[in-house]
């Protein structure tokens, strides 16, 4: 250690109220008569309140994010694989409606990902609706993709500890809720767990545009109904939109849309 | 899904906000912040259990930089690399430290700094430095927290975020960042 060195290890130490009482008033009576080191302590305040200035919050949408992909790493450690990471990242950009810029290389992360790990059904069923020309890709509007992709990467519960004896439930929230946008629509998703199904009901300010394959409900007005693979789509649109998602057949789907709390 | 997913998002997201701070930071080329911030606490989650207490903020935060690096290198591309050349290419030659002729750098206004300009001049740091100012002065990290984070001395952290900040100061005022001045 030169001289410089250690000039600017003491500086730093009296900086940061390191030294013990003597030193520091020693070095107090130095800074009085020597302005290269007075010089230094005030270039030390600027280049702090400098690299200052670049704090950044963090982008509203991240602590969903993180949460969503936590959340869908441990729904994996329970079932007993290993946490893809790029798929979370993957499924996590899929919900937001998709970016074509990141298409080829998240598919690959994809097919990687799913095949390294031996990626459960779930999974699969995610990757084929992210391929490009994927049976939903072009007829189903980015919103309601965005609903169906969460919902389907949301695992089947083992047992239903909420089932009530006489087969209906109480609707019991699952995880937290989980906020995105896609197709230029803010969406608040939560999942409820009733008699042993898992339903995402996902609620926006905005109507869910009806997929080309959907069914409009007969004097409901602006409802309509969907399916998508195993997957039920239920959706009632007015000043607050909802649309369920569960894996039931379509006609149960109604019924278990009552009983969930909407919005 | 079990809870020790929550146990974590407890124990973590609240320093969801200086992870973030780091990941700008160290986030190279092609990387995203928002990327890095996801990659570190999946990282995070699948290493909970092994977790021994310790400052958590600077636990991710080794784990950030470590992420980081990791992609760097997956890219062949350094991860802390200067994207700043058409910087270096304006900076008029540095002058002498110290002395007389050199204007005090101490004097320009602060709150009329152009971010740009800094996070640039800060990218033109030698990555120990950087790192240290990184954690500490924009993370807001304690010494002792950058020190664990890095693995190495508290009075090391101390001398390079010093070294650091002067260096940076100086490239402030040789790239004319001092807008405040009449």
């Amino acid at each position: 250690m030169d001289s410089r060195d250690r000039d600017h290890r003491l500086l730093g130490a009296f900086l940061a109220g390191d030294l013990d009482p003597a030193a520091a008033r020693r070095w107090d009576a130095h800074l009085l008569e020597c302005e290269q080191c007075w010089r230094a302590v005030r270039e030390d305040r600027v280049g702090r309140q400098a690299a200052q200035l670049l704090r950044r919050p963090a982008p509203p949408g991240l602590a969903d994010r993180v949460t969503f992909a936590v959340e869908v790493a441990g729904a994996a450690r329970a079932a007993g694989q290993r946490p893809a990471r790029a798929a979370a990242r993957s499924r996590w950009r899929a919900r937001q409606g998709g970016r074509a810029r990141q298409g080829g290389r998240l598919r690959r992360r994809w097919l990687a990902a799913a095949t390294g790990t031996g990626a459960v059904a779930v999974v699969v069923t995610l990757m084929v609706l992210l391929l490009p020309g994927g049976q939903q890709a072009q007829s189903v509007p980015a919103a309601v993709a965005a609903v169906a992709r969460y919902a389907q990467a949301v695992p089947s519960p083992a047992r239903a500890p909420d089932a009530h004896p006489d087969g209906r439930g109480v609707p019991v929230e699952v995880g937290r809720p989980v906020t995105v946008t896609a197709g230029g629509q803010q969406i608040v998703m939560r999942t409820w767990r009733l008699g042993g199904t898992e339903a995402v009901v996902a609620v926006s300010g905005r109507p869910f545009p009806m997929p080309a394959r959907a069914q409009g409900l007969s004097g409901m007005g602006m409802a309509w109904s969907a399916r998508l693979g195993k997957l039920g789509l239920y959706c009632l649109n007015g000043r607050t939109s909802e649309l369920v998602a569960a894996p039931v057949p379509a006609k149960e789907l109604a019924a278990l849309a009552t009983r969930l709390p909407l919005a | 899904m079990g809870s020790d997913h929550r146990a974590f998002l407890e124990a973590t997201l609240p320093y969801l906000d200086v992870v973030y701070q780091v990941a700008r930071q160290a986030a190279g080329d092609g990387q995203e912040p928002d990327d890095l911030v996801q990659e570190t606490y999946l990282r995070a989650y699948a290493a909970f259990g092994s977790y021994r207490g310790g400052s958590m903020r600077a636990w991710l935060a080794a784990i950030c930089l470590n992420v980081a690096r990791s992609e760097a290198r997956r890219r062949r591309r350094r991860p802390w690399e200067v994207p700043a050349r058409a910087l270096l290419d304006v900076l008029p030659a540095a002058g002498p430290v110290g002395g007389e002729a050199v204007p005090d750098v101490a004097d320009v206004v602060i709150a009329d700094l152009d971010a740009q300009a800094v996070a640039e001049c800060l990218a033109l740091l030698p990555e120990p430095q950087r790192l240290c100012i990184a954690l500490m002065d924009v993370a807001g990290y304690t010494a002792r927290e950058t020190a664990d984070a890095l693995g190495c001395p508290r009075g090391t952290v101390l001398a390079r975020v010093h070294r650091g900040r002067r260096r940076l100061a100086e490239l402030l005022a040789d790239a004319g960042v001092s807008h405040g001045q009449p």
